[in-house]
């Protein structure tokens, strides 16, 4: 193929995507320090996120939302991909197949239907608080809304899983008990390296997405959760309508994002077999 | 033993799915639905959103912009998936890994920001039109559409498959026409049925880069979670059969592709 005709190829969406991610992103960087109106460079916004306390404790709950969310994710995640080498491959067709339509559903169905499963008057609700009497579940809580963001991370983490320890050989971990390695041996030298790298990035992608999510969230509890993302949005739609705010607070986003993906990063390069 | 409760985990797994998203599909057929099971049988609500004029020109809105969301994203990635697929070294895997990754590091919440406020002047003034909201909803689905049409490219082994086409004197463009996109097309099918359903549903970029004029179905289901819940129940289900659609077709033409090989 002439080189012509790869640089005409690439450069559609090489141009599209510097110009509709790249671009703006640099442009919310230079906002976050500039004042709107004098259009002279301030500190004002970024000091914002460190001393006024609704930033600060936006920006812990959605660390510990995240971090919340993604663990569950990763627990059953990885227990669904487990067990999913022993289901046979038609079952396990099924599964990936059905686990893959979350991704696509849109964050207010997911809400919806968990309002009505969960919600005030929902039927879990009418059967334990009605008719057993035994307690009320509030979905509009922490709790409720790690619950509603469960259903798309748990089938998302599953996937990346199930393909991993399909992966996973059973004759190397078999070998490696033979040549007389211990349990312990066997999951810190054959099992970990293999299935590290599927669950890291998974991890990633999980709180990545953990971190920037809003709509389900704004559905089920309006502002009242204070978290990073509903922030941003909040400075972008509502009334404390406040851009180069929303800026500065998408940067601390950012930041964090890439720090702790950087640190998933590194990670998994110290758990892979060294090549 | 055994095999029972791996039947029932596996019953489990089915229904953590599959039951959430049947409770907008029950509700949206009921009359009413306030004690353990809904009461009657209506459509009401789907006329409603089908011909009343508060909800009609979103549900022909959702379905342009998805349409052309889908469009935008096959013009840009299927040349550029063609080309990654014929680099080597280096600079190939990071451009395989910039247009997989890139769009999902940065969160849809972060591509509305950016979009709403670097565009506003001449001679790109798309801020709070429906062409901004386009672009959004194309970033999103990109990843998704160029890991389809990549992966095609890969199992057919497009390259031999190219240099027997130009021995028989066949030129790019034949061999586009006639060779590779026929042999690629349940990839960019899968992709465009992943990034249309994607699209159609999509509220948070929407929510922040659309104006009064390009307010889309997902916008309406927000109102009406709040006004009214039986309308937002039938907009939520006509949501899921868009995507269960989507995935219906996608398992479908996965099962064809497969069987073809076989062959």
């Amino acid at each position: 193929m002439k080189r012509i005709h790869l640089i005409l190829f690439l450069s559609p969406m090489v141009v599209f995507l510097l110009m509709f991610i790249i671009y703006p992103y640099i442009y919310i960087i230079i906002h976050a320090f500039m004042d709107d109106f004098t259009g002279r460079f301030t500190l004002r916004y970024v000091k914002n996120l460190f001393e006024k306390w609704a930033f600060t404790n936006a920006w812990r709950n959605s660390l510990m939302f995240s971090s919340l969310s993604t663990g569950i994710a990763a627990i059953f995640g990885s227990i669904i991909g487990w067990i999913s080498t022993k289901f046979d491959d038609r079952k396990r067709g099924i599964i990936s197949s059905l686990f893959s339509i979350p991704m696509t559903l849109s964050g207010l169905v997911v809400a919806f239907a968990f309002i009505v499963l969960l919600g005030r008057n929902g039927i879990f609700n009418i059967i334990f608080r009605d008719f057993l009497k035994l307690f009320h579940f509030d979905l509009y809580s922490w709790t409720g809304l790690a619950i509603t963001y469960a259903f798309f991370n748990i089938p998302l983490f599953s996937l990346t899983m199930i393909a991993a320890f399909r992966n996973l050989n059973t004759s190397l971990v078999e070998a490696a008990r033979n040549l007389g390695a211990n349990i312990f041996q066997v999951w810190r030298y054959v099992i970990i390296p293999v299935l590290a790298p599927s669950f890291l990035a998974a991890t990633s992608i999980v709180f990545a997405g953990m971190m920037g999510a809003f709509g389900t969230a704004l559905a089920l509890t309006g502002m009242a959760k204070n978290l990073l993302s509903i922030q941003i949005y909040s400075h972008v739609s509502e009334s404390n309508y406040n851009i180069p705010q929303a800026d500065a607070l998408a940067l601390l986003l950012g930041v964090t994002t890439a720090t702790i993906l950087l640190v998933l990063n590194t990670l998994e390069r110290r758990l892979r077999i060294k090549e | 033993m055994r095999e029972k409760i791996l039947k029932i985990i596996f019953w489990l797994a089915v229904l953590y799915v599959i039951v959430p998203i049947m409770m907008p599909i029950i509700y949206s057929f009921s009359e009413a639905w306030t004690g353990l099971i809904p009461k009657g049988f209506t459509l009401d609500w789907y006329k409603i959103i089908f011909s009343n004029p508060n909800y009609q020109p979103s549900l022909i809105l959702s379905l342009f912009v998805a349409s052309s969301a889908t469009l935008l994203n096959i013009v840009l990635t299927v040349p550029a998936a063609y080309a990654v697929n014929r680099l080597r070294g280096k600079l190939a895997i990071f451009l395989e890994d910039t247009f997989k990754i890139l769009p999902l590091i940065f969160p849809p919440l972060i591509v509305g920001l950016g979009l709403l406020q670097a565009f506003t002047s001449p001679p790109l003034a798309i801020s709070g039109t429906t062409t901004a909201v386009i672009i959004a909803h194309a970033l999103l689905g990109l990843p998704f559409m160029f890991r389809n049409v990549y992966a095609s490219l890969k199992t057919i082994d497009e390259r031999t498959l190219s240099e027997a086409a130009s021995s028989l004197g066949a030129n790019l463009w034949q061999r586009m026409r006639y060779v590779i996109i026929p042999n690629i097309i349940p990839g960019i099918l899968s992709g465009s049925l992943l990034v249309f359903a994607i699209s159609f549903g999509e509220f948070e970029v929407t929510s922040m880069v659309a104006g009064f004029g390009s307010q889309t179905l997902p916008l309406i289901l927000f109102q009406e979670m709040r006004n009214n819940f039986r309308i937002a129940s039938a907009i939520t289900a006509i949501l899921v059969y868009v995507s269960l659609t989507a995935f219906m077709i996608i398992v479908y033409i996965g099962s064809k592709v497969q069987k073809g090989y076989k062959v």
